[in-house]
C-alpha cells in the first residue's frame, strides 16, 4: 500500500506562527524573570513580616496578602515553565545565568541592608538569598552539563550519519 | 523522509533532529515539522475522514510536541512518540464527539483530471480511501500504522497497548475486510 494514496497537504502557514509563538525565547525568559521577581518579593516581604514585630495589624495583613499573591505568581511561573514554556537546553543555560545574577544581587543587597541598618529582616532575607543563590548555581551547573551532553550526542549522531552515508 | 533511507538511518536522522531541537536550534523544529507533518496529517485524515479535522489534530499534535520534546529521552523513538500523541488526541476527540465521523468525502477534484491514466489511478486511490474509511476504527488504524506509517508490529503493539499477537490478528482481519470492501466497489478484478 503506497503512502501516496492521499492528497499531499501543504504545510499550513499557521504552523510557522505556532512554532514562533511556542519557541519564543523572550516569552520563556519573561516567565523566568516573573519567577525571580515574585520569589524575591515574597522572600523580602516574608522577612519583614517575620522579623518586624511592631507592625500594625493592617500592615501585617497587607503583607500576608502580598505574600500569598507573590507565592501564587511563583507557582504560576513554575507551572508555565514545566508545561507551556519548557526551557530547551540553551534557554536553560541563559535562564540559570539570569537566576544566578538576580539571586546574587538580592543576597548582596539584603546583606548590605542588614549590615547598614542592623535590621533582623535584612539578615533573614540575606540568608534566604544565599540559599537561592546556591540553588541557582546548582541549576546553572546542571544546565551546562545537560547542554554539553546534548552537544556531544549531536556530534556523535552526525558522525554516525556521515559514516553510514559513506 | 527520503524513501531510500534505511530504517536505521531514518532512526539516526530522527535522533539527530530531536537532539538539535532539545538544544534549541530553531531550524531543527522547521525540519522536524517538514519531515513529519505529512505522515501525521495523513494518519489523522485516514482516521477522521476529514481534512479540516486532520488540520486541527495536526495543530494540536505540534503544540504538544513543541512543549514536550525537551523531555523526550530516546530520539530514535520519535516516530512512535509522534503517533502516540496523535492517537491520544484522536481518541480524545472521539470521546468528546461520542461518534465516529463517517467519511463520505471523495476526492472529486482529482477525478476531474483531464489525463485518463492519471484519473484512473486517482479513482482507484479514491476507492481505496473510501474502503479504508469504511473499516471499523481498530482495523483502519492498524492498516494505517503498518502500511502507511511503516511502523513495526512491536511499535504498533506498544502504541496501542496490546500484544503483538493481537496486532497480527487485527492486521489479518483488516486486510480481509479491506479486500471485501474493494471487491464490493469492483476495484479488484
Amino acid at each position: 500500500m503506497k503512502s501516496t494514496a492521499y492528497s499531499h497537504p501543504d504545510m499550513p502557514s499557521d504552523l510557522s506562527a505556532l512554532t514562533a509563538r511556542e519557541l519564543s525565547l523572550k516569552a520563556r525568559l519573561a516567565v523566568v524573570l516573573l519567577l525571580l521577581v515574585s520569589a524575591g518579593m515574597t522572600v523580602a516581604l516574608s522577612s519583614l513580616l517575620l522579623t518586624e514585630s511592631a507592625l500594625p495589624l493592617r500592615t501585617m495583613i497587607a503583607f500576608a496578602v502580598m505574600i500569598v499573591i507573590g507565592l501564587s505568581w511563583v507557582g504560576f511561573a513554575l507551572w508555565l515553565l514545566s508545561t507551556r514554556r519548557v526551557l530547551l537546553a540553551a534557554d536553560a543555560v541563559i535562564a540559570s545565568r539570569m537566576a544566578l545574577c538576580f539571586c546574587s544581587l538580592f543576597f548582596v543587597g539584603a546583606l548590605a541592608l542588614s549590615l547598614g541598618t542592623g535590621k533582623a529582616a535584612g539578615f533573614g532575607a540575606a540568608v534566604v538569598g544565599l540559599v537561592m543563590t546556591a540553588a541557582a548555581a546548582l541549576m546553572l551547573r546542571r544546565a551546562n552539563r545537560k547542554h554539553a551532553a546534548l552537544l556531544a550526542r549531536r556530534a556523535e549522531l552526525e558522525r554516525l550519519l556521515q559514516g553510514s552515508a559513506a | 523522509m527520503t524513501k531510500d533511507s534505511s530504517p536505521q538511518r531514518a532512526a539516526l536522522e530522527d535522533a539527530l533532529i530531536v537532539v538539535r531541537c532539545q538544544l534549541g536550534e530553531r531550524a531543527a523544529f522547521d525540519q522536524l515539522i517538514k519531515r513529519w507533518q505529512t505522515p501525521l496529517w495523513r494518519y489523522a485524515r485516514n482516521l477522521t475522514g476529514s481534512k479540516h479535522a486532520a488540520d486541527d489534530v495536526a495543530q494540536e499534535v505540534w503544540l504538544r510536541v513543541l512543549r514536550g520534546i525537551a523531555r523526550l529521552r530516546d530520539g530514535a523513538g520519535l516516530r512512535a512518540w509522534l503517533f502516540g500523541i496523535a492517537r491520544n488526541i484522536l481518541m480524545d476527540r472521539l470521546r468528546q464527539q461520542y461518534a465516529w465521523p463517517v467519511s463520505d468525502e471523495a476526492d472529486f477534484d482529482s477525478l476531474a483530471a483531464a489525463d485518463e491514466g492519471w484519473a484512473e489511478h486517482e479513482i482507484e486511490l479514491a476507492a481505496l480511501q473510501t474502503a479504508l474509511a469504511a473499516l471499523p476504527l481498530r482495523e483502519n488504524e492498524v492498516l494505517t500504522l503498518f502500511y502507511l506509517q511503516e511502523l513495526t508490529l512491536e511499535q504498533i503493539a506498544a502504541l496501542l497497548g496490546i500484544p503483538s499477537g493481537t496486532v497480527k490478528s487485527r492486521l489479518f482481519r483488516a486486510r480481509k475486510m479491506l479486500r471485501q470492501q474493494l471487491d464490493q466497489q469492483g476495484v479488484l478484478s
